[in-house]
């Protein structure tokens, strides 16, 4: 069974090759073939033919594409992820790197934030089921979901930066308090997802015979719920963490946005903008590898948890 | 006198409705769900009738400083914006834009493409099955709503031209300019709107596939178009239907980031997007709240009803996994 397990971790690392290497060459063709012209904004004002043609030569976009595409996967093995063109003088490992420091900082702060309001109320909304108090639970994280982070981040700003005077609006680095609010802003949509599942799960995990056994041996009520309910309701939820992650990838482009963060989301915007080609690749890239692997992840956790699930898997899905 | 109709006693009678009307029945019975629709139905009647719900032309300024930022008064009835539009009648004509969008997407991305290649995969199998669903994985491995965005951003760029010779050469005349920039924003959508879908509809087929009125079909020679239209779409459609009301919150959103962007429809449509852009950044709220909050809450309110349809409709399709 394990083997089984361990040749479809390796079947499906496998696959994530062509996967990533398809999506390199779609985003790279969509850059190069496209009508935007990262030499026009380069030079701007001063645009000259000379001087646009001396540039695509620096920069290699005078060749053809597939030898430009092939160029750029043998600098990739390298190390080189290429040079920034919006940021000149800088490649693209120094443009993005610091920049994807700040958003892993804040996505794992989401992340923790997200989970823990997440799983109480869902765990809460579960025990009073059939009571008002389940759907209202529910449906108050729903309503905070369905609020975009386009306005709530403004109505946040205002409640708690000018209203209450708690925290001021300039960003201070990631560990400064001032992030508190941002991060607020782009975890509190994600909680009814989590709220959600945990919801069902505790629901499921309370049908079975061990919480009936532990129940009829004369447990006290809290007992139950929190190690025999609760410990095996959350093991399903390693899964969200995989599905969690586009989704804050996704609210983070606004919260950096309006609250000045320079975080990869907004460099993605403006990279895409400009156009500076090879820090969208790289970004892509880097997203995409994310979300593959996180994908993976959600997979093989399932197959830990699910037995059934594990045995499918290993016939080749 | 009117003849009293007896009542039909289903239960007695043993005669039981056909299922698809048990979903809808069951759905009549959930308050929440019907708050919903009602929220949605309000929300795309606005759409529909904007020309004759609008009180003023949403493209009018006033350049006035009274008539700029002014608050709700009986003439314009939620104040009006930054440049003295009326602001009620911005919103009825953002309803519309939003109706279309998510129709287009929806009639095009999830039930033309989605749901016939889910049927096809899930029904043929072999290697069409593998091709679709590898490159539905590709699409949706990428961060989406960038690429998206590098789509809208790329042919944005030279559409100027494009839209002149569509105005002088072809009956679109003034409409061109509203037109293509939609297009541009539907076609950038549609390659990753379709894969939910078609996800959802073939592991539905894979299960019905080997049910035993399918195989009694087969086996007296239905053909593959009929097989599928008659008995596999019916056992399709209500998880089909779960999908896309989830699916929908998030397909409306993508227009009014793309337009928050400056990568939407044209400016002189309207849209969220655009609307909740002009509404300004915190200090602009500060002095003048009615902007956002009259521009924020409809559409709040939109995706929070489609978010608790879908919840209703997972509950009515699939009481396995949500019993009370």
């Amino acid at each position: 069974m394990s083997q089984g397990l361990a040749g479809y971790i390796i079947r499906r690392l496998l696959w994530t090759v062509p996967v990533i290497v398809a999506i390199s060459i779609l985003v790279f063709l969509l850059l190069r073939l496209g009508p935007l012209d990262p030499v026009e904004s380069i030079l701007g004002q001063r645009y000259t033919e000379e001087g646009a043609d001396r540039l695509r030569e620096k920069y290699g976009y005078d060749r053809p594409v597939h030898i430009q595409y092939l160029k750029y996967v043998q600098n990739l093995f390298q190390g080189d992820l290429g040079v920034s063109t919006r940021h000149q003088n800088f490649t693209v490992a120094e443009v993005v790197i610091p920049k994807i420091r700040v958003s892993a900082g804040m996505g794992v702060m989401a992340m923790v934030l997200v989970f823990g309001l997440g799983v109480p109320a869902g765990v809460f909304a579960a025990l009073r089921r059939g009571t008002f108090l389940d759907p209202l639970t529910i449906g108050f994280w729903l309503l905070i979901d369905s609020v975009p982070v386009l306005i709530s981040a403004i109505w946040a700003q205002w409640l708690f930066a000018l209203q209450f005077g708690w925290v001021d609006l300039t960003y201070g680095g990631v560990f400064h308090p001032n992030i508190i609010l941002p991060v607020f802003v782009m975890s509190l949509p994600g909680v009814a997802g989590v709220a959600r599942l945990m919801r069902a799960s505790v629901i499921q995990v309370s049908t079975e015979d061990y919480v009936r056994t532990a129940r009829s041996k004369g447990l006290r009520e809290q007992t139950v719920v929190v190690s025999h309910v609760v410990r095996n309701a959350l093991l399903p939820m390693i899964t969200v963490i995989g599905l969690a992650l586009p989704g804050i990838f996704a609210g983070a482009l606004f919260t950096e946005l309006l609250f000045g963060i320079p975080g990869i989301a907004r460099e993605a915007l403006q990279a895409v903008l400009a156009p500076d080609f090879d820090v969208v690749l790289g970004l892509v890239l880097f997203g995409s590898i994310l979300f593959v692997f996180a994908n993976i992840l959600v997979d093989v956790a399932y197959g830990f948890i699910d037995p059934r699930i594990r045995l499918s898997a290993a016939r080749g899905s | 006198m009117q003849a009293q109709v007896p009542a039909l006693d289903f239960e007695e009678s043993g005669f039981r409705p056909a299922p698809r009307f048990r979903i809808l029945r069951e759905l009549g019975h959930k308050k929440i769900a019907m708050v919903g629709i009602v929220i949605i139905t309000i929300f795309y009647l606005f759409g529909i009738f904007s020309p004759w719900l609008a009180t003023h032309d949403p493209n009018q300024q006033q350049l006035v400083v009274e008539a700029r930022y002014a608050g709700p008064s009986s003439d314009h009835w939620f104040g009006t914006d930054r440049a003295g539009r009326d602001l009620y009648s911005r919103i009825v004509y953002a309803a519309r834009t939003t109706l279309l969008f998510t129709l287009v997407v929806i009639v095009t991305g999830s039930f033309l493409i989605g749901l016939s290649l889910g049927l096809i995969a899930g029904y043929r199998g072999g290697w069409i099955d593998t091709l679709i669903m590898r490159v539905g994985e590709v699409l949706s491995s990428i961060p989406t709503l960038f690429l998206i965005i590098a789509i809208s951003a790329a042919f944005r760029t030279r559409i100027s031209d494009f839209v002149f010779t569509l105005k002088e050469d072809t009956f679109l005349g003034d409409d061109a300019r509203a037109i293509v920039p939609f297009l541009i924003i539907v076609l950038a959508s549609l390659p990753f709107a379709w894969f939910g879908s078609a996800r959802i509809v073939r592991s539905q087929v894979l299960a019905i596939r080997e049910q035993e009125y399918v195989l009694a079909a087969e086996t007296i020679g239905v053909s593959t178009a009929r097989l599928l239209a008659r008995h596999i779409f019916p056992g399709v459609l209500p998880i089909f239907l779960v999908g896309l009301s989830a699916s929908m919150a998030g397909i409306a959103f993508l227009e009014v980031a793309l337009s928050y962007l400056g990568l939407g429809v044209d400016p002189a449509t309207q849209s969220f997007g655009t609307l909740i852009f002009e509404a300004g950044r915190v200090r602009t709220f500060q002095q003048f709240p009615h902007v956002l909050m009259f521009s924020g809450i409809p559409l709040s309110l939109f995706f929070f009803s489609w978010t608790l349809l879908g919840d209703a409709l997972v509950d009515v399709v699939e009481p396995r996994t949500y019993r009370r």
